[in-house]
């Protein structure tokens, strides 16, 4: 049984079609890529399955639990962590202080998450930075730190919006890691993103989103020759 | 530090009514009492977790009325009546919560605004139950008996001393909250709500019961507003003044502080009484002429300003 299965997701708003009828299904251990031109739906796609917004058709299941009408906070709870495109420290707190405060899910005394927190930013090679706040970070440590946020809560699958946009080659390149790490810890991942040249390196399977629309699905390099996606994103006549 | 300050403050409170007989200081004491309550229960939600409240005179009407009637009606002891004030107010806080808390920033001021004004009305026009406008009186307190003494409630002295009680009891609340897991979501809440939810944190519940608990307090306070005066009208103890004056008092004091609304509250209450001697109703210039330069220049509020200056020479 696939880990996350989504099947027939549709969101409508007013009368703009954001997300058609889209399914598709995450297995255990993958990292998935989620890619389309801009307006495409990725971001609305996490946000229907995290629970930002209600679907207006389709079913979401988390080995084979429904997550469709779960609040965000009870989809993290059965185990899908997010971040998002902008990032939304808790700007004011600490490094630490933002980490603790999603280590307190699942640990209930102060001490207990703090540690834990220490051991997320460690993890996102964050350590040293603990103790300033969050608005005091550069945007790639605020990416990092929502990483840790995300980690803390023990996600069975994690959801990366954008998590290289606005990053220098090298802070790219420690990101590709990051996420390589993150699924040898045996964390499940799906990210949108528009570096098309991380997003192959990182990806074990990509799937398309056009208007809405699922327009291939495959393997990365596959996925690069399809003559639907090349139209997509360089129009008709490019192909 | 802060021990030392909090028993040094405790101390002056404690021995405060013995330095004066004068009945208007001892109103003025009481007074400042009984804001430094209203405005930390405000600050609970509306500082720790930025959820800025247009309309807690709601709870503080409720806790009046049900104090007054259980006593007129019932015969319930005024005191216990208080706390079934704080108690029905909390209660009605949940449901409120509920609807409101649908709505964010502006629009969830509003409309705890439309919900105070909605309360008002209805308190003004269900005259079997409110009297209305004409109010509810209590022409005389019964005596309190207590450890073999027994308080009269003539002189000002008693009502003093239930001040201070409540408002060190909703300072303390304060102060425990900003310490446990609540007080830490509540932050996140003020921080970013879609964040909080995104780490798991169940942000309708960590607001409603930051404002059950703020509810329950004003609540207490609307009671002891009944029995001070001895008299309740619903645009006396509904009006939207009152929740806006409990705004100022933990803007002015410090925002998600616990020691700012006595500091508030000490500060506007004696520049309200020294101006209203002086100019009348022209003393209301004066009190937004400070208002304005507190926000410019303390935005933190007097105690939380005072706080940075002492951490930084430290």
């Amino acid at each position: 049984m696939a880990l996350l299965e989504v099947h027939g997701l549709r969101k409508v708003f007013g009368g703009l079609h954001a997300v058609s009828d889209l399914s598709f299904a995450l297995h255990r251990g993958e990292v998935l890529g989620l890619i389309g031109p801009n307006g495409a739906g990725k971001t609305t796609v996490f946000n229907l399955i995290t629970g930002f917004l209600a679907p207006t058709a389709g079913r979401v299941s988390l080995e084979g639990e429904n997550l469709i009408g779960l609040k965000p906070h009870a989809v993290v709870k059965k185990g899908i962590a997010r971040t998002f495109q902008v990032v939304k420290p808790f700007r004011n707190l600490t490094a630490l202080e933002n980490v603790t405060l999603a280590a307190f899910l699942h640990e209930r005394s102060r001490p207990k998450a703090e540690a834990r927190a220490r051991r997320m930013l460690e993890r996102v090679q964050l350590g040293e930075r603990r103790g300033a706040e969050a608005v005091d970070l550069t945007l790639s440590e605020q990416k990092r730190l929502e990483i840790a946020r995300a980690l803390a809560t023990d996600p069975k699958i994690l959801f990366l919006d954008e998590p290289m946009s606005g990053l220098n080659p090298t802070e790219v390149e420690a990101g590709c890691e990051l996420v390589r790490q993150i699924r040898q810890d045996g964390i499940t991942v799906i990210l949108v993103e528009h570096h098309m040249r991380a997003i192959m390196r990182i990806s074990d399977r990509i799937i398309v989103l056009h208007h809405g629309e699922k327009i291939a699905d495959g393997a990365p390099q596959d996925v690069v020759q399809d003559r639907g996606v090349i139209a997509a994103y360089l129009g008709e006549r490019a192909v | 530090m802060t021990r030392l300050l909090a028993a040094a403050g405790i101390l002056v409170l404690v021995s405060a009514p013995l330095l004066t007989g004068n009945p208007f200081f001892q109103h003025l004491m009481i007074m400042v009492l009984f804001w430094t309550l209203l405005g930390a229960s405000w600050n609970l939600l509306g500082g720790f977790a930025g959820q800025v409240s247009f309309g807690h005179a709601v709870f503080l009407g409720i806790g009046a009325y049900v104090t007054m009637l259980s006593y007129l009606s019932l015969g319930l002891s005024p005191f216990l009546g208080m706390l079934a004030g704080g108690a029905i107010g909390a209660m009605f806080a949940v449901p409120i919560g509920l609807i409101c808390f649908r709505l964010r920033g502006p629009y969830f001021s509003l409309a705890t605004l439309a919900v105070a004004e909605i309360v008002r009305l209805v308190a003004l026009n269900w005259e079997q139950l409110t009297a209305g406008p004409m109010g509810l009186l209590i022409t005389q307190l019964p005596p309190l008996s207590f450890a073999g003494a027994t308080v009269d409630w003539e002189s000002k002295i008693p009502f003093y001393y239930l001040a201070a009680a409540l408002a060190l009891s909703a300072m303390g609340l304060t102060h425990a909250v900003s310490r446990s897991r609540l007080g830490a979501y509540l932050t996140a809440v003020r921080e970013d709500i879609d964040s909080a939810e995104a780490v798991g944190i169940d942000t309708v519940r960590a607001r409603v019961t930051a404002l059950a608990l703020s509810a329950f307090i004003v609540g207490l306070a609307g009671g002891f507003y009944s029995l001070y005066f001895r008299y309740v009208d619903p645009d006396a103890v509904f009006a939207i003044s009152l929740s806006v004056e409990m705004i100022f008092i933990a803007v002015v004091g410090g925002l998600a502080t616990t020691a700012g609304p006595i500091v508030g509250a000490v500060v506007l209450v004696t520049i309200a009484e020294f101006f209203r001697d002086r100019f009348q109703a022209g003393h209301l210039i004066f009190y937004g002429l400070f208002m304005m330069l507190v926000i410019r220049y303390l935005p933190e509020g007097i105690w939380g300003g005072l706080r940075r200056l002492l951490a930084a020479r430290a």
